[in-house]
C-alpha cells in the first residue's frame, strides 16, 4: 500500500463518523525507486489531505522535513516535490494493518494489499 | 500488392478454419480431417448462431446435391453430407471463409471435412414415453373464447391467483400453485373454480380417453414473444399423473430433457392439446421457448408435422427457425391427495427425492442475495482468478477513451478492477475488487489496488474526479443492490465528477449487429466478453451512441423487467444455466465457466476440469438508465450499447 492509496482510504465501519485518516500499524515497509514526475506530483498535491499524508509519513519514519502545512508555490520547488514523490509513491507498506480511528476495527495489509472487507454485521 | 493482400486474407481464413477445427475437437468432440470426404462440418453455420436451414441449404445446394443436412439444436455448427465427394470439395473451395447472409446480418462460415457425421444429437430421439399431441383439439372459435375468459387486469379479492413472474404472466384457478414451495396449498382452494368455458373441452378430453378424471386445477401461462421458462418437472406430490396442456394463440416448441441427457423437441401448434402421462410427466423436464437469437425465433422441425397424425419421433437435427408470437397455455391438472407412488423415485418428492431444485433461485431477501453472490460470484472468481486473468488482457477501446480523456493528475477509482486491465491504461487509477486473488494479480503488476466490496467502498466521499465500474453491477442479484452499487459510485465522485458504467446486455444483437460474444463462437468458451480481437472486422462501429434524455429514453424503450409494483413478487423457478455464446433466455442466470481443459474434457473428467457458474443479471435496453435515474444528484450524460454491453456516463451535479 502506497501512501497515495492510504490518503484516499477511509474506514467504512457502520456507525463510524470520524473514520479518517486510518492509522497505520506497519510491520514491513519497503521503499521502491520510481521515476520522478514533477508535473504529476504537482497535480496530485491539491487533491491530497495534506495533514493525513504528513502524519502517515511521520508514523512510518519517512517524514523527512515535510511541513505540517502545505507550502505556497510548491510547483516550482523541485526539492519539495521530490520529498512528496518519495512519501506518496515510493514508500510502500507491505505488511501490517490499518486501524479505524473511531471503532478500532483493524484491516490487514498482506503483501502490500489492504483488505478492507467488512463482516456482515459491521458493514 | 493485390495478390499479397489476397493471400493475407486467405491466411486469415485458414487460421480461423484451423482454430474452428481445434475448438470443435476440444469442446464438441468433433474430429475433422484434412482429406476430402463427402461430409463437412460447417462452423458458424448452426442454429445456435441464428442460421436457418433454408438459408444454409440454399448456399449448399449450389455446390452439389445435398444428401443430408444436420443442424443440432443450439449448436454453432452444422453437418452436411453431399451425394458425391465432388460436391463437398466444391463447397469447401467456395464456402470456406464465405459470408452467409442470414436475415439482416452476415456470418462467416468455416468448413472442414469430417470422416463421418457422428454427433450425439444426430441420432433421432423418440418422443418421451407417455407423451401425445393432438392437433386441432379446439376450434378457432373455442380458442378465441378461452383467450377472452382470462382477464389479466389486476384483481382484488383474489378469486384467482395472478402473478407476474419474471418471464411470463400466470393465473391460477381452482388452486394456486405456489412457486416458493413448488407445490399447491391443498387446504386453500381459490374462490374461482375452473371457468365454465373449459368444461366442454375437458369433457372432450375424457370422452376421447386422454384422461379418466376431470382436472380441478388450471394454470394459465402467457408468454410474450421471446419469453421462456426454465426446465422443470411438475412436483409429483402436487398433481396426479395426467397433465393436459392446450396451446393457444401461437405455436411454440416445448423441449423435453431426460435426466440422462436426451433431449426431444416437440412443436406445439396453436389449438393443439398435449397430454403428458407416465415417464413424460414424471421424469422429463420441460423447457419452453428455446430462444436462439434476439430475433425472437424458435427452432421448429423443418417439415411441418402431419396434421392429426401422432407426432413423429422428434428428429433432433432436422430443425429450422420460426418467428414467435404471444402464446397462452392452459394447463389442466388434478390435485393429488395421496402421496405419489410413481415408478420414478429419483424424481419423486413423495418418495424422498429432493424437491426439484437444480440450482439456486433468485433471492427473496437481502441475506439470500448476499449468499447467492458469495457462492456464485465471489467464490467463483477466487477459484478461476488466474485463468480468468489470462483471458482478460485487452482493454475495451471505449473505456480507454473515457480514461484517457480525463486530465492527468485526476483521482480515479476502478471499482471492480478485476485483474487490473484498466489500471495500466491510466496511472492515476486506484483499483479495488472483491476478489483477493484478482487484487493480488493487480499488485504483482505494480498497480495500486485493495480489496473491498462495491457496496461499501472505503474511499472518502467526493474524493474522485472519475470512477469506472466495468462489468460489475450485473453481478448483484437484486434491483436494490444494483441501485446501491450505483449510489456508492456516485458517493465517491466530486461535484462534476463522472462515472462510466458497463453492464452485460440482454440484447446481444443491436442495430442489426451481433455482439462479439455471439459471433465469436469459436473463441475459447470462457463466459462473457472474449477479450481478444475486440476491434476486428466491421463490428467496431456497431455501437449506436445516443446522447439521451433519460426520461424520454425510459418512455420510449425501457421494457422494465422488474415492474411488479402492485403485483406480489414471488421467487420464480430456479436460475437457469446459460448456454455460452448464445442469446439469453432470461435476465437472471448462471453462466458457466470451463476451467482450462474446456467443455469436452470437463465431461470426461469432471474432477480435473470442473465447471463453475457465475450469477449474472443481464440488463435490458433502458434498464441501466432507469436504475441511474433513481439516484439523486446525478444525471445520465450519455448512454450507448458497446459490444453486447449497456453503458452509461453519469455526471454528479
Amino acid at each position: 500500500m502506497k501512501l497515495l492509496t492510504h490518503n484516499m482510504l477511509t474506514s467504512h465501519v457502520k456507525g463510524v463518523t470520524k473514520g479518517y485518516p486510518l492509522l497505520i500499524k506497519a510491520t514491513e515497509v519497503k521503499v521502491n525507486q520510481l521515476d520522478f514526475n514533477p508535473q504529476f506530483v504537482s497535480r496530485m498535491i491539491p487533491k491530497l489531505e495534506w495533514g493525513a499524508l504528513v502524519q502517515a509519513a511521520e508514523d512510518l519514519g519517512y517524514r523527512q522535513d515535510l511541513p505540517g502545512e502545505l507550502i505556497a508555490d510548491y510547483e516550482q520547488n523541485e526539492e519539495f516535490l521530490k520529498k512528496v514523490h518519495r512519501v506518496l509513491l515510493e514508500v510502500e507498506v507491505m505488511e501490517g494493518c490499518l486501524k479505524c480511528p473511531e471503532s478500532g476495527r483493524e484491516f490487514p495489509i498482506t503483501k502490500g494489499i489492504p483488505n478492507m472487507l467488512l463482516n456482515e454485521d459491521d458493514a | 500488392l493485390e495478390k499479397s493482400r489476397k493471400s493475407k486474407e486467405e491466411k486469415k481464413v485458414l487460421r480461423k478454419q484451423l482454430k474452428a477445427s481445434h475448438t470443435l475437437l476440444k469442446h464438441e468432440g468433433v474430429c475433422t480431417t484434412p482429406q476430402p470426404t463427402k461430409s463437412l462440418v460447417i462452423a458458424n453455420g448452426g442454429l445456435g448462431n441464428g442460421v436457418s436451414r433454408e438459408e444454409l441449404t440454399a448456399a449448399l445446394q449450389e455446390m452439389g446435391e445435398v444428401e443430408k443436412l444436420l443442424m443440432p439444436p443450439h449448436k454453432p455448427y452444422a453437418f452436411v453430407t453431399f451425394r458425391s465427394e465432388d460436391g463437398a470439395r466444391k463447397a469447401h473451395a467456395n464456402l470456406n471463409g464465405w459470408k452467409l447472409q442470414c436475415g439482416e446480418s452476415s456470418i462467416t462460415l468455416y468448413l472442414s471435412y469430417v470422416d463421418s457425421v457422428k454427433c450425439k444429437e444426430a441420432a433421432s430421439v423418440p418422443l418421451p414415453e407417455g407423451l401425445a399431441l393432438v392437433e386441432h383439439f379446439v376450434s378457432p372459435e373455442e380458442e378465441a373464447q378461452l383467450l377472452n375468459v382470462i382477464d389479466w387486469s389486476p384483481t382484488q379479492g383474489d378469486v384467482t391467483a395472478q402473478k407476474s413472474l419474471k418471464h411470463r404472466r400466470v393465473k391460477h384457478y381452482g388452486f394456486e400453485f405456489r412457486y416458493d414451495i413448488n407445490n399447491v396449498d391443498k387446504d386453500k382452494p381459490l374462490a374461482a373454480g375452473l371457468p365454465d368455458e373449459c368444461v366442454p373441452i375437458l369433457q372432450r378430453c375424457v370422452e376421447q380417453g386422454h384422461t379418466n378424471v376431470l382436472p380441478d386445477q388450471l394454470t394459465v401461462n402467457q408468454y410474450e414473444s421471446g419469453q421462456g421458462i426454465p426446465p422443470h418437472v411438475d412436483t409429483h406430490s402436487a398433481f396426479e399423473d395426467t397433465i393436459l396442456s392446450l396451446s393457444l394463440g401461437a405455436k411454440t416448441v416445448m423441449e423435453f430433457r431426460h435426466p440422462d441427457g436426451r433431449v426431444a423437441a416437440v412443436v406445439l401448434p396453436e389449438r393443439s392439446l398435449l397430454v403428458m402421462k407416465g415417464e413424460s410427466r414424471y421424469l422429463w423436464s420441460v423447457v419452453f421457448c428455446v430462444r436462439i437469437t434476439p430475433r425472437k425465433v424458435d427452432m421448429v422441425p423443418a417439415e411441418a408435422p402431419r396434421a392429426g397424425a401422432p407426432t413423429e419421433p422428434g428428429i433432433q437435427s432436422n430443425l429450422t427457425l420460426s418467428r414467435r408470437g404471444t402464446r397462452t397455455s392452459f394447463t389442466f391438472r388434478k390435485i393429488r391427495h395421496e402421496p405419489c407412488r410413481c415408478a420414478f423415485p429419483s424424481a419423486c418428492d413423495s418418495q424422498g427425492a429432493p424437491s426439484p431444485s437444480p440450482g439456486p433461485s433468485l433471492p427473496s431477501c437481502p441475506a439470500d442475495a448476499a449468499r447467492l453472490e458469495e457462492e456464485y460470484v465471489h467464490r467463483v472468481y477466487s477459484t478461476i482468478a488466474s485463468h480468468f486473468s489470462d483471458t482478460r488482457h485487452t482493454p475495451w477501446p471505449r473505456v480507454c477513451h473515457f480514461l484517457s480523456s480525463l486530465p492527468s493528475g485526476s483521482v480515479l477509482a476502478d471499482v471492480g478492477c478485476g485483474n487490473g486491465k484498466y489500471l495500466g491504461v491510466n496511472a492515476d487509477l486506484v483499483g479495488c475488487d472483491r476478489s483477493t486473488a484478482l487484487v493480488q494479480i493487480c499488485a504483482a503488476r505494480g498497480y495500486h489496488a485493495f480489496v473491498s466490496d462495491a457496496l461499501s467502498v472505503p474511499l472518502r466521499t467526493a474524493s474522485c474526479d472519475a470512477c469506472i465500474s466495468i462489468a460489475v453491477i450485473h453481478h448483484f442479484s437484486t434491483a436494490e443492490r444494483r441501485l446501491a452499487a450505483v449510489k456508492e459510485l456516485v458517493r465517491l465522485l466530486k461535484p462534476g465528477g463522472q462515472a462510466l458504467i458497463y453492464v452485460w446486455a440482454f440484447e446481444q444483437e443491436y442495430n442489426k449487429q451481433k455482439s462479439k460474444y455471439l459471433k465469436q463462437i469459436f473463441k475459447e468458451d470462457h463466459g462473457e466478453f472474449s477479450s481478444t480481437n475486440l476491434l476486428s472486422e466491421k463490428s467496431q462501429k456497431s455501437s449506436g451512441e445516443q446522447i439521451s434524455d433519460p426520461s424520454c429514453h425510459l418512455e420510449n424503450s425501457h421494457k422494465p423487467s422488474d415492474n411488479m409494483q402492485g403485483v406480489s413478487r414471488v421467487p420464480d423457478a430456479h436460475l437457469s444455466v446459460h448456454t455460452n455464446r448464445t442469446a439469453f433466455i432470461s435476465q437472471d442466470l448462471l453462466v458457466p465457466w470451463h476451467l482450462k481443459g474446456g467443455k469436452s474434457q470437463q465431461e470426461e473428467n469432471p474432477d480435473l476440469f470442473p465447471v463453475f457458474h457465475r450469477y449474472y443479471h443481464v440488463f435490458q435496453q433502458g434498464e441501466l438508465e432507469h436504475l441511474c435515474a433513481q439516484v439523486s444528484g446525478v444525471k445520465v450524460k450519455s448512454s450507448y450499447h458497446d459490444q453486447g454491453n449497456w453503458c452509461v456516463v453519469l455526471q454528479k451535479e
